[in-house]
């Protein structure tokens, strides 16, 4: 095999930083990125880290023409499921262009979400979820071909968010006690 | 009514779980044309609960699940519970009426979050604010925890919920952004975790 994937160190921040900007052009929203490597730093690899990272590393020879070698990550975190338990949810999923589809060995993007799963198993997750854009339909393809349902289609599942200043006022609402 | 809510302990497992199980089946608002995803039926009351067999069907956490995964060292969810004096106890003796269980998560895009996965209130106990009280109590103790979202999922066709989460400012990011929520399980699951060749 041609890459390695392994958990992620805080060294790594800087390349994680990097895709997880890559990943936000290819879904066409790089101003929605806020956080700097040194927040995923600071957020990953706490006491209580509020997610894990695995990275896809490729040999010296493979390196881009930028000087990588780290070409692909996987951030997830646990979650919780009141009918079923344990959970793992993927935030992201990336490999760089030309390190996807016909790479020497197995796909990097596979293994790199076999792991999330493995790694979810190890901890007695019974489920692995994730978003995907709509639109995004290579992703889509791989997703379904490895027997993830979409539950926004077939059950009408919705994500709702307070965020900015809708957030600062349900907080301000909390009783006092 | 009076009521506090507090973070919850150990000993409210018992309390939370019999919540869980009602909320899942007896207590389900059934949308016009739909059915109970719990025991198929169009509609159903309150009353009904006690004689469901489908529910235990349906919800495989046992409580002991709750107490290892919710009170040990590295917990998978954290909870809230609604508790009202004596005096206003349920008739069957309740006195914690509601409860909500999040947990933090991560947006690789804006930092840290935290996630509502369930908020429940008795139905006698409605209409009272309790249900504000505890979804606000995520907002404070998630911003407090240096958070800058609430997430939560809602079913598009509960027309009710949807209308009363937007009417407190949040906003549907599967509309918005065109977002889908995907799930692997089951033999899916298995077959990823192995690395099947095919895959």
């Amino acid at each position: 095999m041609d890459f390695m994937i392994r958990a992620a160190t805080p060294e790594d921040c800087k390349d994680i930083s990097r895709m997880i900007m890559e990943l936000a052009v290819y879904e066409n929203m790089p101003d929605q990125v806020k956080i700097s490597h040194e927040v995923l730093e600071q957020d990953g690899f706490c006491k209580n880290p509020f997610f894990h990272c695995l990275v896809a590393e490729v040999a010296e020879q493979y390196r881009t023409t930028e000087g990588y070698t780290v070409i692909g990550y996987a951030l997830f975190f646990y979650t919780y499921s009141t009918w079923k338990g344990r959970s793992v949810y993927m935030e992201d999923l990336y490999v760089m262009p030309e390190f996807r589809g016909e790479f020497p060995g197995k796909g990097v993007g596979t293994a790199l979400m076999s792991k999330v799963a493995q790694v979810g198993k190890e901890q007695q997750c019974v489920r692995l979820q994730f978003s995907v854009l709509n639109w995004n339909t290579p992703s889509l393809d791989f997703y379904k071909a490895k027997g993830a349902q979409d539950l926004t289609d077939s059950e009408g599942w919705h994500v709702l968010r307070f965020d900015g200043e809708a957030l600062d006022k349900l907080a301000q609402m909390a009783p006092k006690n | 009514m009076d009521y506090t809510i507090r973070v919850a302990t150990l000993e409210d497992c018992k309390d939370i779980y019999r919540m869980i199980m009602v909320s899942r089946c007896g207590d389900r608002r059934v949308a016009q044309g739909g059915t109970c995803s719990v025991c198929a039926r169009r509609t159903h009351g309150h009353s009904e609960l006690a004689k469901h067999e489908k529910v235990s069907d349906q919800v495989k956490i046992a409580q002991r699940d709750l107490e290892q995964d919710g009170f040990s060292k590295n917990p998978f969810f954290q909870s809230i519970i609604a508790e009202v004096p004596e005096q206003h106890r349920s008739k069957d003796g309740h006195s914690k009426v509601g409860y909500a269980l999040y947990f933090f998560a991560y947006s690789s895009w804006k930092g840290r979050s935290v996630y509502m996965e369930d908020l429940y209130v008795m139905p006698e106990y409605r209409g009272k604010g309790i249900g504000k009280a505890l979804m606000s109590k995520i907002a404070q103790l998630g911003l407090a925890a240096g958070c800058n979202q609430l997430n939560f999922a809602v079913l598009n066709w509960n027309k009710e919920s949807m209308d009363f989460y937007l009417s407190q400012g949040c906003w549907d990011v599967t509309t918005g952004l065109d977002y889908h929520c995907m799930r692997c399980e089951g033999p899916a699951l298995e077959a990823l975790a192995r690395g099947d060749p095919k895959n």
